[in-house]
């Protein structure tokens, strides 16, 4: 406390310098007297007296600057007079202050807004106490990309395991679930189990979570409402609960209200949560209908791996039960929450943090060399204050306190365009870049900023000090320059180096896009509109009610003149989601039934005949459907090439039967008439899975709730979309039809590529720049250094052009010594973007060349321009220089 | 030259709290030689370093200052101790009596059972 009191005091005593040193003044001179009269009167002869007087003291000065020390901080005083120091050099060379303030804005900047992005994938927990216990459990089968757990298996387990605190489960992919009261909305409903929010850590922030007995099959309908909901729709209400509303056309009581924060462990939407109402009194083993997605929080002592150990007597156990053919590719996958979560983002992820890192240490080593010229060029003012008395340790932190200055500065304007950048990448970002519209720059990532600021303050800072002001830099001669020198040539052929991988990095994720952009798909998008319609269980229970729906909108749409053809079908290609069935269930007479392995996925579509004109797929065997096809007595079907090579190679597979049995269900016989040509149909990337297609019958046995018209136009999209839309809400005003055209299907799956190509050729073009810069700076100190050599060299008769040479050979030593160290980087690295890549193979070598040839150009001309300039010194000017 | 001890370490500042009790307000040369008359002339006080140390006390609050004139009619800072000071006195003497009661202890005792 009394400690503190006095920092105060000293802090203000930084302020009041003027008053009290004359009061020191006064004071010593009175002590002084004072000691001299008691001298004389102890006999002494005045100037004894005196001189005795001043002994005791110790010297004046001596004591009034141990006074003054202790008067203020000694250190703020120097910190405070080292920054004004520093403002002062800055404003003095104000170009120079620019030029390292931008450069610094730039990569802070960069990185800063990197960072905010990656942070929310890599490092921020997710929104769940203690997230690192949570995982996601289940089986992984070659037709489910994320694991998943049978109902009754789920069960079994639950009253079995002893690894987990607790367990949930929910259902994939949700449902649709409609408000019906007035207002009606569509929403999306997740159906959880009871145990759901407790799981994971969160607590209603009104109402009650759900109990056990909500879940039971009959128990009285309840749900928890999203904040968002609340609020939009109940007016945050703080008395919702206990309220009903009419859900489907049933009465559901409102128990509780989820916290804002909150959401999916799937990240899936949900505008509510209601009981998955299990009955798990008709589950069995044998016959597992119903999916679930698993989670767990882990007991505090069991990890990861532990669990998945501890699983695995009850995944060989539940093998039993999986039809033969799958067992062999079926497995038991543990993995945290988060693993599941970023799956596909984290290379991405990963990738762009260290290309913004590489950009940043580009423009460190760009102020770094500016220091460094500058550092040189000072050299006498520093050995100037050397001899005044400066101690090595002060001139070191006059440099440290100038670079952090500059990087405080750059840091500051670096935010600033963090904020900016992060603007543009949310606005250029696709879809489904996990949690980047929570992309924001809070003060954990403004920290993140601060600290490299900071950290490249002190990088930068370090390249000056390494040279020590000599009694020689006095003279300003140049001397033992040839040292640092080496100094910033090795940092501008690391400079270059960095770029090379950049750029060659960025070279290959475009070279990967372009394939993809130019992915052959099969089908024609030009001229296509797609409206997916989506039809409420509620409204539509049946499938009488919803082929009346789908066949009333393709007879209205028919109408709309501009509508050239039509067709329907349950789903659309490219992206996935298509029905699915495994090879080995297909069944040919007079074939061997497989009963080992699936033999691979193969998709299949329900089209009217109209499909495959209007997406303009080909038929290149046999016919396509016909109107006739979709009387309910008719069973034909058409394959795709793939698949058709796959079931009858070197045979007419035209007229040949075939049927689909698995699990004991059999399906009809079905002709095949047709063969189509191959269509994209996993997305852009994945391979093709072979795949059929069945004519969209009115059969009741087809179950179409979801589905897509999808028709050919001349007119503009926008012209038609309203027309069409009219149609269908005058059918139904409740469905919600979404619009779009083919080309924006597809070009929504190159989103993701499109966006990381940009981002890192982005920052591979910053780099080019930081390097030309980096070569500029060091040739042109190069030449300034030397001009004094130059004019010598011309004054005995070197010519303009051998100067020249001279300079540029200099300049291409390390430029070529730092650009084959680039691409010795550039091929390790790559294999860290081979997974982003599509069709392109890592160590392409034309892009390799390529990535050195533009780097190389680019230091050619940044060398050329001060070269010239050396050529053209006047000796003279030269031999007088300085 | 003069064989006399230097002031040790940390024990200037109670020397003056002490002497300012002892004495009253009292200017900076009157402490230093009211401190050296009471050891006897066996400590020799820099005065050099009793201006910071004066200075510390009062940035600590154990001590005031105002300026006064001098027997000899000078202009002087006078300096007193105040509330805070006694009680740091206090304190400071309690422990410094009993450090030195410790190590007495220390040296004497092995005398005794030898």
């Amino acid at each position: 406390m009394r400690r503190f009191r006095a920092w105060l005091v000293r802090l203000g005593g930084l302020f009041r310098k003027e008053r009290s040193d004359a009061d020191l003044a006064v004071e010593l001179e009175s002590h002084l007297q004072m000691h001299i009269e008691d001298n004389v009167r102890a006999g002494m002869t005045p100037e004894a007296a005196r001189r005795d007087a001043l002994m005791r003291l110790r010297g004046v000065e001596q004591t009034k600057e141990g006074y003054r020390d202790r008067r203020g901080l000694p250190w703020l005083d120097t910190l405070l007079q080292d920054l004004r120091f520093a403002l002062r050099m800055l404003a003095a060379k104000p170009g120079f202050a620019t030029v390292a303030i931008l450069t610094l804005a730039l990569g802070i900047g960069a990185t800063t807004a990197v960072f905010s992005v990656v942070d929310r994938v890599l490092f921020r927990s997710l929104p769940y106490p203690h997230d690192e216990k949570l995982v996601s459990f289940g089986v992984k089968a070659p037709f489910e990309g994320i694991e998943f757990m049978l109902a009754p298996e789920y069960a079994v387990l639950r009253s079995q395991s002893t690894l987990f605190e607790s367990m949930t489960s929910l259902t994939p992919g949700g449902a649709d679930c409609d408000i019906t009261e007035q207002n009606p909305i569509r929403l999306s409903c997740a159906l959880v189990q009871s145990t759901f929010l407790s799981t994971f850590g969160i607590r209603p922030i009104v109402g009650r979570d759900f109990v056990r007995e909500d879940d039971r099959p009959n128990a009285p309908r309840v749900a928890l409402l999203s904040y968002g909901l609340w609020k939009s729709r109940f007016a945050a209400d703080p008395n919702v609960t206990g309220k009903t509303m009419s859900l489907d056309g049933k009465q559901v009581l409102i128990i509780g209200v989820l916290p804002a924060e909150f959401e999916m462990p799937n990240l899936g939407p949900a505008d509510m949560l209601l009981p998955q109402a299990l009955d798990e009194s008709a589950l069995d083993r044998n016959n597992p209908r119903v999916v679930l997605r698993a989670f767990a929080r882990l007991k505090p002592s069991v990890t990861v791996e532990q669990a998945r150990a501890g699983l695995e007597p009850w995944f060989q156990d539940s093998l039993r039960f999986v039809p033969p053919q799958f067992r062999a590719e079926v497995s038991l996958r543990v993995r945290s929450l988060r693993d599941r979560q970023i799956e596909d983002s984290r290379v991405g992820a990963w990738v762009l943090l260290g290309a913004v890192i590489a950009v940043l240490l580009l423009a460190c080593t760009n102020v770094a060399n500016l220091l460094v010229v500058r550092a040189v060029s000072r050299q006498r003012e520093l050995a100037v204050r050397a001899a005044l008395g400066a101690s090595r340790a002060r001139l070191a932190r006059q440099t440290l306190t100038e670079s952090l200055l500059l990087a405080l500065l750059g840091g500051i304007a670096g935010c600033g365009l963090a904020y900016l950048l992060l603007r543009v990448f949310i606005s250029i970002a696709p879809e489904g870049i996990m949690r980047l519209r929570q992309a924001s720059l809070d003060l954990r990532v403004l920290g993140f900023g601060l600290a490299v600021s900071l950290a490249s303050g002190v990088l930068f800072a370090v390249a000056p000090a390494l040279s020590e002001p000599t009694p020689e830099s006095l003279t300003g001669k140049s001397t033992g320059s040839a040292g640092r020198g080496l100094v910033r040539q090795v940092l501008v052929a690391g400079q270059i180096a960095g770029s090379v991988i950049l750029l060659a990095g960025a070279g290959l994720l475009l070279r990967s896009l372009w394939r993809i952009q130019s992915v052959p798909l099969g089908l024609e998008t030009q001229h296509v509109v797609t409206a997916q319609i989506s039809l409420a269980e509620h409204r539509y229970p049946d499938t009488p009610k919803q082929l009346a729906f789908f066949n009333e909108v393709e007879t209205r749409l028919n109408r709309i003149p501009g509508v050239t053809q039509l067709a329907l079908s349950d789903t659309l290609p490219p992206s996935g989601g298509m029905q699915a069935t495994f090879f080995a269930s297909i069944e040919v007479p007079g074939r061997p039934h497989p009963s080992q392995g699936t033999g691979g996925m193969v998709g299949w579509r329900m089209v009217t005949p109209n499909y495959f004109p209007v997406l303009g797929i080909q038929i290149v065997r046999g016919r396509g459907f016909t109107e006739e096809d979709r009387a309910p007595t008719e069973n034909p079907i058409i394959l795709s090439e793939a698949l058709a090579d796959k079931m009858f190679p070197q045979e007419n597979p035209i007229g040949k039967s075939l049927r689909f049995s698995a699990f004991d269900r059999q399906g009809p016989w079905r002709t095949i008439v047709g063969v189509a040509a191959n269509v994209k149909n996993n997305g852009l990337i994945a391979a093709a899975d072979p795949e059929f297609y069945i004519p969209w019958k009115n059969d009741p046995e087809t179950y179409v709730r979801r589905g897509y018209a999808t028709f050919r136009t001349p007119l503009s999209p926008a012209a038609v979309v309203p027309w069409t839309r009219t149609e269908i809400i005058g059918l139904d005003p409740t469905v919600p039809v979404e619009f779009a055209t083919m080309e924006g299907r597809v070009s929504k799956l190159t989103q993701r590529p499109r966006f990381d190509a940009i981002l890192l050729s982005l920052f591979a073009g910053i780099a080019v720049v930081l390097a030309a810069l980096g070569i500029y700076g060091v040739v042109s100190f190069f030449v300034s250094q030397r001009t004094q050599e130059i004019g010598v060299r011309m004054a005995l008769g070197a010519t303009p052009r051998s100067i020249l040479r001279m300079v540029l050979l200099n300049a291409a030593r390390w430029t070529v010594g730092g650009a084959l160290l680039g691409l010795l980087g550039a091929w390790f690295s790559a294999r860290l973007l081979q997974s982003l890549l599509f069709e392109v193979h890592a160590h392409d070598p034309l892009l390799l060349a390529l990535a050195l040839v533009i780097l190389l150009t680019v230091g050619f001309f940044a060398a050329w321009v001060p070269a010239r300039r050396a050529a053209r010194v006047d000796p003279m000017v030269a031999l007088r220089y300085e | 030259v003069e064989n006399k001890a230097d002031v040790w370490q940390g024990t200037l500042a109670l020397m003056v709290l002490k002497t300012l009790q002892a004495m009253g307000p009292l200017h900076g040369y009157g402490i230093a030689r009211r401190i050296e008359q009471i050891s006897g002339d066996l400590l020799n006080v820099n005065y050099g370093t009793l201006y910071p140390a004066l200075l510390k006390l009062e940035q600590e609050g154990y001590i005031d200052c105002e300026w006064g004139v001098s027997d000899n009619n000078r202009k002087a800072k006078y300096y007193k101790l105040t509330r805070a000071g006694r009680k740091q006195l206090a304190k400071e003497a309690r422990e410094w009596q009993q450090a030195t009661d410790i190590l007495a202890r220390f040296l004497t005792e092995p005398e005794k059972t030898s």
